[in-house]
């Protein structure tokens, strides 16, 4: 009945790995730092490791279907791990680092993970709180042992020892790994991608070989692979984007996988790796703009002046393309000038000249910073999915572009808005259902086969879609009014000073909002007005800071229908990481659980009057 | 509260083109020990530099007693009662110990005080009286810092600067030394502020304290209430919750709060 996909001639993930892996040999496939140098790995390398990986697990006791747990940030193992249990016919499943060690147990014990790879001592440490509770798992394979030495576990094993096991095995046991190969058939589960659920507990999405090497035959709607081409590696793998971005993506290009050392040296790294393509959530694309806001108001004024103007030239070239027109031959030339002399150098300080395609998603972007990025010469591409569709529903096309929507549907798949304005998908990229959870899965795709995405919104003639709100994110005000947050909080998100925005107003008199602050860009100013400060708390509670913040606000309240505009607000007066559990690991606040804890500071807003 | 004898705010100090200090106020109130903690390179010692006038700062301001004294000559600011005692002692190795003492009065007409005063500190630290005429470099560690101490005094100063203390001390020498500087406050009622990295002993005898972290302060508290945050607990006083395996070597991330 269903149609297969291939991508190289091969239909499913194992068979198109080992056919590359034998086809580029001694590339490069992926570098990593060791002490601060690159190292590079060639497919050879990568094919191989991923072969012991896999052989030792099944020496270990793997079946076909069995579920290996990944508790790691992403690294060369981390790949060779997944990579290594497809082909062995089991299935992997990603875990956040920043989970905690119950939220580990929950997930290993849902997806009845028989192993589990851990990164290091730390994330060992959580499932071995908690392995007492896990009665489906056999054993823990540790990467890195630093600061093991001396412990010893029946349980536990090192990667290297699992290698070698899986180099024995295969001497015991020579063409099994063929076989194993082909086990796998499209529409068989590859991977469990849990959903970080904001309400209730999480769910783990099902992802087919078939849904996956159907969405690698679109990929190439960025840009056209070439030689040498190279990616960075920084989101959690865990994250349907990222893992398709760096795991499956390059099976299709050959691009080198390039891993940044951590979430702070990202700036640093994207200049050493200077790469073709690049994926981003809203949050690292705002980080990149506001350091170039920050250093062009300390530049000198000849550069500020040169900055504008080719800024300038570079946002009449991008309103052209916008417009669908070609900017007149004039206008090309004086854009050549201000790439020359101003804008490559801007995309040079940011790493970012040998971006042919740029891709920004999962969160809701500003309009105005994709028109910034677009003015520099960067073909940026807004994209909408989700876990349940495989990580794309919708791209910009490269030959129209329409800000404020998502652009149009991926081909080969339906889109359509249910009567209560619910988008709706149906295609090959629709995921299997949730894991041991039927009733769940029927909540989200119905009996004519449409996923229910639960976001809001609309088609226009031509296609594209814009996406309103999430479902249940709307507000409706004491006056009844429907407001939709997403849009303000976009809007606010765009200052180089707000990091993140929530819009509260469901039942109330008025809307306000919880501001957290970017505490470089804050601290910085706080320093240039001779403001003075202390902690972080008393960085917000300054009046300068306070004022500054409610500048922001009202710049957007002026954009804003009357009945929308926020009247109050108050700033989160603690720095937040991922592992608070106020923010997603892609460092979104969530709107309910900020609800609920702040409601205290919320309620003072609607207070006094 | 008692008024702040030492209100420095918004300071900004550079080393060529680095910025070392970033924007940092904190104010010392006037009778008070107030401490700041910070790993190798926070910005401490550039911190006293600063206040003491060896080091002009490019912005922000620093005001003792209401005076503004950023951008004064480290001279000045001694002669208005504010002493510095340098990170690794810096005494006169080739004076004697009574010499030393001499010159840290340099700045005074008073011999019938120097001598009372020459009396305070040998009574203090009874040590520096025995080896009163021998050459100052031939002392020990733990002597030449109450040496410098003693020079500090000396100058009758209603504030001093203390820079890491403990600095090479034995644990023995480092309590005997602490004691004596809460004596100096509550007797002689001397404000001190005082850098350490033995945060542990900093936040005994301190009043309050501030935590910095590459040129920023990221936590301030009164020190009791610091010794019970986990943040300080863990990354200052090296106490560790024993995990699973009873020995835990990551770290876990800062929240400062």
């Amino acid at each position: 009945m269903a149609l297969t996909f291939t991508v190289h001639g091969q239909d499913t993930v194992p068979k198109l790995f080992r056919h590359v892996v034998r086809e580029r040999g001694e590339k490069t496939a992926m570098r990593a730092k060791d002490l601060g140098v690159w190292r590079s790995i060639s497919w050879r390398e990568y094919g191989e490791k991923a072969r012991h990986v896999g052989l030792g697990l099944v020496g270990l006791g793997l079946r076909p279907r069995d579920v290996v747990a990944v508790l790691a940030d992403n690294c060369p193992e981390w790949l060779y791990a997944d990579l290594g249990t497809l082909c062995a016919g089991g299935v992997t499943n990603g875990v956040y680092t920043t989970d905690s060690a119950r939220q580990v147990e929950y997930i290993v014990n849902d997806s009845a993970s028989r192993f589990v790879f851990v990164e290091n001592e730390e994330q060992l440490d959580k499932i071995l709180e908690v392995r007492a509770g896990c009665p489906e798992l056999v054993k823990i394979i540790v990467f890195d042992l630093e600061g093991l030495h001396g412990f010893s576990d029946a349980q536990v094993l090192s990667f290297g020892a699992l290698l070698e096991l899986g180099a024995r095995y295969e001497r015991e046991h020579p063409g099994v790994w063929d076989s194993l190969v082909e086990l796998a058939r499209p529409e068989d589960l590859a991977i469990l991608v849990y959903t970080s659920g904001t309400t209730g507990p999480p769910k783990g999405a099902m992802l087919s070989h078939r849904n996956i090497l159907f969405q690698l035959g679109y990929s190439d709607f960025l840009t056209m692979p070439r030689d040498g081409d190279q990616q960075l590696s920084f989101l959690p793998l865990c994250h349907v984007a990222e893992r398709s971005f760096t795991v499956f993506y390059p099976l299709r290009s050959g691009a080198t996988v390039n891993f940044a050392e951590s979430i702070d040296t990202v700036p640093d790294n994207v200049r050493e790796v200077a790469p073709a393509a690049f994926f981003a959530v809203p949050r690292i694309w705002e980080k990149f703009y506001s350091g170039v806001a920050l250093r062009m108001r300390e530049a000198t004024w000849i550069g500020k002046v040169m900055y504008r103007w080719a800024l300038g030239v570079g946002m009449r070239v991008a309103d052209a393309r916008i417009a669908g027109t070609r900017p007149s031959l004039a206008l090309r030339a004086v854009c050549a000038v201000a790439d020359f002399f101003v804008l490559d150098n801007v995309k040079r300080s940011m790493g970012m000249h040998r971006v042919r395609g740029a891709a920004t998603g999962a969160a809701p972007i500003a309009p105005e910073l994709i028109r910034w990025f677009m003015a520099l010469g960067i073909d940026m591409r807004e994209v909408y999915g989700q876990t349940e569709n495989c990580g794309l529903a919708t791209a910009m096309p490269h030959q129209r572009i329409k800000l404020g929507t998502v652009g149009v549907k991926r081909p080969d798949t339906e889109v359509r808005i249910s009567p209560e304005g619910e988008i709706l998908l149906r295609g090959p990229h629709v995921f299997m259902g949730y894991y041991n959870n039927p009733k769940k899965t029927a909540e989200t795709i119905d009996a004519e086969g449409w996923l229910h995405t639960g976001d809001v919104g609309e088609i226009d003639a031509d296609g594209f879609l814009k996406i309103t709100d999430r479902m249940k994110d709307i507000i409706i005000t004491a006056g009844g009014k429907n407001v939709t947050p997403s849009e303000i909080e976009n809007q606010l998100k765009f200052s180089p000073y707000i990091s993140d925005a929530v819009v509260i107003g469901d039942k109330r008199r008025f809307l306000s909002c919880l501001v957290m602050l970017d505490h470089e860009t804050v601290a910085q100013f706080a320093q240039e007005k001779n403001v003075p400060f202390t902690n972080f708390a008393s960085l917000c509670r300054a009046k300068e800071v306070q004022d500054l913040i409610w500048g922001e606000i009202e710049r957007v309240n002026r954009q804003l229908a009357r009945v929308e505009t926020i009247k109050k607000f108050r700033l989160i007066e603690q720095i937040l990481t991922p592992e608070d559990d106020e923010l997603t690991p892609t460092m979104k606040l969530k709107r309910a659980f900020v609800n609920t804890k702040y409601k205290d500071v919320i309620d003072t807003m609607y207070a006094e009057t | 509260m008692p008024r702040a004898l030492l209100e420095v705010s918004n300071v900004e100090t550079y080393y060529g083109p680095i910025m070392a200090i970033r924007g940092i106020s904190f104010t010392v109130p006037k009778g008070q020990i107030v401490t700041i903690l910070g790993a190798n390179g926070a910005g401490k010692t550039t911190i006293l530099k600063t206040v003491s006038g060896v080091m002009d700062p490019q912005k922000g301001s620093v005001l003792f007693d209401g005076k503004a004294i950023h951008g004064m000559d480290p001279d000045r600011v001694m002669r208005l009662g504010l002493s510095h005692v340098p990170e690794g002692r810096e005494v006169f190795p080739f004076l004697s110990v009574r010499e030393n003492l001499r010159m840290g009065a340099y700045t005074r007409s008073d011999p019938g005080g120097i001598a009372q005063d020459l009396e305070m500190v040998y009574e203090y630290f009874p040590v520096l009286q025995a080896r009163a005429d021998q050459r100052a470099g031939s002392l020990s560690g733990g002597e030449q810092q109450m040496l410098a101490i003693s020079r500090a005094l000396m100058a009758r100063p209603a504030m001093m600067l203390l820079d890491e203390p403990s600095l090479g001390l034995s644990p023995k020498l480092v309590k005997e030394i602490f004691d004596i500087i809460l004596r100096i406050n509550k007797e002689r009622g001397v404000t001190v502020l005082l850098v350490e990295q033995n945060a542990n002993m900093a936040l005994h005898i301190a009043d309050y304290g501030y935590v910095l972290e590459v040129g920023r302060i990221v936590m301030e508290d009164a020190c009791a209430r610091l010794l019970e945050k986990d943040d300080i607990k863990e990354f200052y006083l090296g106490v560790k919750e024993a995990g699973v395996r009873g020995t835990r070597r990551w770290k876990r991330k800062k929240t400062w709060r």
